[in-house]
């Protein structure tokens, strides 16, 4: 399972970092930052639960 | 309550942003029973403050609206809602005539527009147009197209929204209010703030502090109390929303028609709610319903700890977070609203082209904005709490 991000979408809410830190944090700029190219298994639904609290719908899973 | 047993049945009834995480929570809390999520709409949860952005204006497809589908192991029945509550039999009872038997039951229910009619403003007959959700974007979107002019009565947050895509598709827009816009919600600084983008963007603000009242049959007239009539092709009532506890009648379960819980987000015992159809604690007493995103995020996890770890679940500590979109301007706050008095400005010089403002309040802490600034929400936040002012936020 694959994070990516759209970053002409991305507000830099944060509220994705904050649903799944081991995954994702946010720069000093406000600019997220994805920790693995690749989403262990074991972190799919913390990556999921990611996806889902972002208001802009900027993050996705595939 | 004390923790769930593992073969207990969590029922969460409302599958919008609040029901899903609660549900998603629940599972990763470790919750081994049975879950079933019961909703009314006819099709997945989707992102519902889009439906006012780029649904409108056309940015944003049903795809990027639709919250990732739950993973984990929940029965989900969609398109069918919860008419009504055995609170002896311990049963949600279904608009099919289906009982769903639950040990453990959560509200997510949240809310629907409210109706001038609801607030006896509205003759017999008007046809009252709202805007709630996924349908409602479509029919406003599709509408926008023949360039109505459009009447909005209530310059609250969604009022606002609506009037910008409105205005920026082309349509002549009034916006009508008792008061003026969004000062009630964010006080008189960014009231005005956000006004004058208004004005600026062609939008008309009509205040009339007695009110007004829909007029007619079929579209209706706009009716200022102090006198005065506004026509339009197309006239929208956003005047605020009101919890879906219809269900919960003669439940007992309701306190002057809402739906109070406490810190836990317990409502009685076995019972929780989260998101907009809860009245939470609010500091210094009394319980009201934060109808925003992030409110319905804290309290559908933390009504999921409750739900899985009884009473050892962490009280919730609110903290505030919301944000809009209008007129080229993006907002965001963290801390509580209204603001009141004037902000120090913490950077920038026209709001337009990036503001950081900061309200303190009498008890040391404080409410802060970035204006078409990007911030991490943890910067903004520390912004909240008692000064000094972190120095890398001051140049
Ligand atoms: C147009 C619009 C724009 C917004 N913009 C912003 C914004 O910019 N920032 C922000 O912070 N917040 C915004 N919000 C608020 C935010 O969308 C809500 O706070 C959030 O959706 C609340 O989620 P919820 O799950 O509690 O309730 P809701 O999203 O209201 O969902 C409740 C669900 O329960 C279902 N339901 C109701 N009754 C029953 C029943 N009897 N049986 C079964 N199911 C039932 C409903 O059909 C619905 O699907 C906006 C809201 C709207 C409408
Ligand atoms: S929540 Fe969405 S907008 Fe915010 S940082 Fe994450 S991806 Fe970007």
């Amino acid at each position: 399972m694959k994070l990516s991000i759209d970053r002409e979408r991305c507000e830099g809410y944060g509220l994705c970092a904050e649903s799944a830190p081991e995954l994702m944090h946010l720069d000093d700029e406000g600019e997220l930052v994805l920790d693995h190219d690749e989403v262990p298994p074991s972190a799919g639904p913390a990556a999921e639960s990611a996806v889902r609290v972002c208001p802009v719908a900027a993050l996705k899973v595939g | 309550m004390g923790p769930a047993r593992p073969t207990e049945r969590i029922v969460v009834v409302g599958a919008s942003l609040a029901g899903v995480t609660l549900a998603d929570a629940v599972r990763r809390q470790g919750f081994t029973g049975s879950l079933t999520l019961v909703g009314a709409e006819p099709r997945a949860a989707y992102n519902r403050p889009a439906l006012s952005k780029g649904v409108l204006d056309g940015t944003a497809t049903d795809a990027d609206i639709t919250l990732p589908p739950l993973t984990c192991d929940v029965d989900e029945i969609v398109g069918t809602a919860a008419a009504g509550l055995d609170v002896d039999r311990r049963e949600v009872v279904l608009e099919d005539g289906r009982r769903i038997p639950y040990d453990r039951l959560a509200v997510t229910t949240g809310a629907r527009a409210r109706r001038l009619a609801d607030l006896g403003a509205a003759d017999p007959g008007v046809h009252e147009t709202v805007f709630r959700d996924l349908d409602d974007a479509r029919h406003l979107a599709a509408a926008l197209r023949g360039r109505p002019k459009v009447v909005i009565v209530g310059a609250g947050i969604l009022g606002m929204e609506l009037a910008s895509v409105c205005a920026a598709s082309g349509a002549a827009v009034v916006v009508v209010d008792r008061q003026p816009p969004l000062l009630a919600q964010l006080g008189r600084y960014l009231s005005d703030l956000l006004a004058d983008a208004a004005s600026a963007h062609g939008v008309e603000l009509v205040h009339d502090p007695a009110g007004v009242r829909l007029r007619g049959t079929g579209t209706p007239v706009v009716e200022l109390a102090g006198g005065g009539r506004i026509e339009g092709d197309l006239v929208l009532s956003a005047v605020g929303c009101a919890p879906n506890v219809g269900w919960l009648a003669r439940t007992g379960l309701l306190t002057d028609g809402g739906l109070r819980v406490d810190a836990r987000c317990r409502a009685a015992p076995g019972v929780v709610a989260a998101g907009d159809v809860a009245a939470f604690p609010v500091p210094g007493g009394g319980h009201r319903r934060t109808p925003s995103w992030n409110s319905a995020l804290e309290q559908g996890r933390a009504a999921a700890r409750t739900l899985v770890d009884g009473d050892d679940a962490p009280a919730l500590v609110p903290s505030p977070y919301f944000w809009t979109e209008q007129f080229g301007l993006t907002v965001r706050i963290c801390g509580e609203l209204p603001a009141r008095g004037t902000p120090a400005l913490l950077r920038g010089g026209p709001p337009s082209d990036g503001a950081l403002l900061r309200w303190s309040d009498a008890g040391g802490g404080a409410t802060a904005a970035a204006v078409n600034t990007r911030m991490p929400i943890a910067r903004l936040r520390a912004l909240t709490r008692p000064e000094p002012v972190p120095l890398e936020v001051q140049r």
